[in-house]
C-alpha cells in the first residue's frame, strides 16, 4: 500500500537503505539491464579512463535508489518522477548509502517531493554518487 | 571529428521490447528491489535497446563509447511496467549541446503501450568528452 500523506512530514529523513557493491551485482546488471559497456566489466578498460578498477553503471547506482525510495513509498506504482545527477563514480567493494529527505507535500494532488541521494565513504572523505537529485510519489 | 549536431531532433526506428519475467527477477534482484514486480528503472533496458544502441551505431553521429559518461537520468511514470507485456520505445536526439572538449548529448525514450499510451518517458544526458 502506498505511503499515506498523513504520515509525511517536510524536512523528515525518509529512508536510508546501505547497500554493499559486488562484481557481481554488476555483471548481473549489466546483463539484465543491456548495458555491457566495458568500463562496467573490464578492469583494464577501466584503468585506461583512469579509474582504479571497474565502475559500476550509473544506472546501477539509481535503480537502487529506486529499490530504496519505492521500499518507502509502498510500491512502484506510488513512483511518478525521478531526476538524478551523477557526480562521482562507485567503485567495487563499496558501501553505498542511498537516501531522501521530504522538500515538500503538495496536499491538492496527494503528493511528496524528496531530495535523493548515494553517498560513499572514500578515503576519509564523503563522495557523492547521485545528488542535487529528486523524486515526486504519490501518497495515499 | 565531434558530434553532428544536425542529428538533434532525429528518431530512431521504434524497438518492440518485451517485459520478460526472468529478466525482471533478475534486474530486481540485481538492485535489491523491495517491492516485487517490474522495478521502476527496469525502463532502462527498452531505454538502451531504443536508444544507446542506436546512437553508438550511428556512423553518421560520431560518439564514442569510451569517451561516454552518464551525467543525468530522468524517468517519468504515468505506471509500472508489467511483466509479460509488449511495449515499443522509440529514442529520439533531443538535443547536442557544449562547446570545446565537453559535450552534453541528451536522448529523449518514450515507452508506449500496444493501444499507443506512453507508460514511461526516460531522458538521459550522456556527457562526451571530446580530444581538443
Amino acid at each position: 500500500m502506498s505511503r499515506r500523506f498523513e504520515d509525511v512530514t517536510v524536512g523528515a529523513k525518509a529512508f536510508e537503505v546501505s547497500r554493499v557493491v559486488t562484481r557481481e551485482d554488476v555483471k548481473a546488471y549489466a546483463d539484465a539491464s543491456g548495458d555491457q559497456n566495458p568500463l562496467h566489466q573490464d578492469d583494464e578498460v577501466a584503468r585506461a579512463a583512469g579509474f582504479p578498477g571497474i565502475v559500476a553503471h550509473g544506472m546501477y547506482t539509481m535503480g537502487t535508489l529506486a529499490s530504496g525510495l519505492v521500499g518507502w513509498a509502498g510500491g512502484a506504482e506510488a513512483l511518478v518522477r525521478m531526476k538524478v545527477q551523477f557526480r562521482a563514480p562507485v567503485f567495487m567493494g563499496e558501501t553505498i548509502v542511498c537516501g531522501g529527505t521530504v522538500r515538500s507535500v503538495d496536499p491538492v494532488a496527494h503528493t511528496a517531493t524528496l531530495d535523493v541521494w548515494v553517498r560513499v565513504e572514500r578515503d576519509g572523505t564523503t563522495e557523492w554518487p547521485i545528488r542535487k537529485s529528486e523524486a515526486e510519489v504519490r501518497l495515499a | 571529428m565531434g558530434l553532428n549536431e544536425a542529428l538533434q531532433g532525429t528518431s530512431y526506428p521504434p524497438v518492440t521490447f518485451v517485459v520478460q519475467e526472468q529478466r525482471v527477477r533478475a534486474f530486481a534482484a540485481a538492485v535489491a528491489d523491495p517491492c516485487g514486480g517490474v522495478p521502476p528503472t527496469f525502463a532502462t533496458a527498452p531505454e538502451i535497446a531504443a536508444g544507446l544502441t542506436n546512437v553508438i551505431a550511428d556512423p553518421e553521429l560520431g560518439l564514442d563509447l569510451a569517451s561516454v559518461l552518464h551525467g543525468e537520468q530522468e524517468y517519468t511514470w504515468t505506471r509500472p511496467l508489467r511483466v509479460g507485456e509488449t511495449v515499443t520505445a522509440e529514442a529520439t536526439i533531443e538535443s547536442i549541446r557544449g562547446r570545446g572538449s565537453t559535450r552534453f548529448l541528451t536522448l529523449r525514450t518514450v515507452l508506449r503501450e500496444a493501444s499507443g499510451e506512453t507508460v514511461v518517458v526516460g531522458r538521459s544526458t550522456l556527457i562526451v568528452r571530446e580530444d581538443g
